[in-house]
């Protein structure tokens, strides 16, 4: 599966997606059903077959697709106003963060069908989330700290958004700026700077 | 006390040797009495949830132990850098080499995830107290807290314990590389 790619959906398939994450976000997917999503977005079920032929599996899946897509873009914008490393890495963290947290229907997930969303995540299967944000951040890095350095500090950052916001800490909120600045100055930027100075002295 | 504990313990061994052979779906309550000698009586007396708890109860039992092994193949680390990179080439070798835990993973990893992921808030409090006696003992850099390091390197070991990423944590200097950086270089000084 690509996660980022570029976006082809129609306005309908749209309004069925989101349909489909406001159904999940109240009931999770085990419960919801096509009529569901139908009634939600207006449409009939016919409409979502032709959109999404497979129907439930496929929505599913175009539903994950276009909710990564969302969030590497978002993700990208926050890069892109970011001005040197510190605030590439804060505003990094807290936009995953936020995104992870404030998604609804992930949450729901999450809380009461993780059994759906673990297996593809967890043990062997966090590679696909490790390397593919690792892949996507590292080019961003890659100025400030070579393309060698780039993706395993991508990776390393990466594991932190998911260890606190998974089991949030007391002392660290990680969607607030200045607590994420703290961390990062504290854990992070020490473990890149014996890095850079070797290379630069 | 102490029988009740030996009694809850045989059950505990029991369920774990039922879980290896018949997976987490299939082990029943009968099959764990079988395996223990005690009555299914017995096991809802010291389990009175029946099976859903029994099952969740070995799960926790088992991480327990994990860890407890962990805890207790590091302890004799001769400086705090060398604790870490004993813990992860231990717990990641014995991560691969758990047969229960892979074939589990393998087979229904939707049953034992979610358990697992519950378990986790209180592994990282369990590997958090673990490691505060030795950050006391080591200089810190300026305005690092023991406990508040000890969050930190807890959820990254967790974190390489689940997932070696980019690294291999079978090579003892690739270890020693990782410790140094994302484990410690913002910790000691």
């Amino acid at each position: 599966m690509t996660l980022v790619g570029p976006d082809r959906l129609g306005t309908q398939e749209q309004r069925v997606i989101d349909a489909a994450l406001r159904c999940a976000a109240r009931w999770g997917i085990g419960k919801t059903t096509l009529d569901d999503v139908a009634r939600e977005a207006a449409c009939s079920r016919a409409t979502i077959y032709r959109l999404f032929p497979g129907g439930k599996d496929a929505l599913l899946e175009a539903t994950t697709r276009r909710e990564l897509d969302r969030f590497f873009t978002g993700l990208a914008q926050r890069f892109d106003e970011a001005s040197n490393l510190e605030d590439l890495l804060v505003v990094g963290v807290v936009y995953a963060s936020r995104a992870l947290a404030g998604h609804e229907a992930l949450q729901f997930i999450l809380a009461y069908e993780p059994e759906v969303v673990l297996p593809k995540v967890a043990f062997r299967q966090a590679d696909r989330v490790l390397t593919a944000v690792s892949a996507f951040a590292a080019p961003y890095l890659t100025p400030y700290l070579g393309a060698e350095e780039a993706p395993r500090v991508a990776e390393w950052v990466t594991r932190l958004v998911l260890t606190y916001t998974l089991a949030p800490a007391d002392d660290v909120d990680m969607g607030d700026e200045e607590s994420v600045r703290r961390l990062v100055r504290t854990f992070v930027l020490p473990g890149l700077a014996v890095h850079q100075q070797s290379a630069v002295s | 006390m102490s029988v009740d504990l030996t009694v809850q313990e045989r059950i505990l061994e029991a369920g774990y040797a039922c879980v290896a052979r018949y997976g987490l779906a299939k082990t029943t309550v009968e099959d764990v009495a079988r395996a223990s000698g005690l009555s299914r009586a017995t096991l809802y007396r010291y389990f009175p949830g029946g099976r859903d708890q029994l099952l969740r109860d070995v799960i926790a039992w088992e991480t327990g132990r994990f860890f407890g092994r962990l805890a207790e193949a590091v302890a004799g680390a001769p400086d705090f850098p060398s604790l870490l990179e004993e813990a992860l080439l231990f717990a990641h070798r014995a991560v691969e080499e758990h047969e229960v835990l892979q074939k589990v993973l393998q087979t229904e990893p939707e049953r034992l995830l979610p358990q697992l992921t519950v378990e986790s808030e209180r592994i990282l409090v369990f590997i958090r107290r673990f490691l505060v006696p030795y950050l006391e003992r080591e200089q810190l850099r300026a305005g690092v807290e023991p406990e508040q390091a000890a969050d930190y390197v807890a959820r990254l070991l967790l974190s390489f314990i689940g997932n070696q990423g980019r690294w291999d944590l079978s090579d003892p200097a690739q270890v020693a590389q990782l410790v140094r950086t994302e484990l410690l270089a913002g910790v000691l000084s």
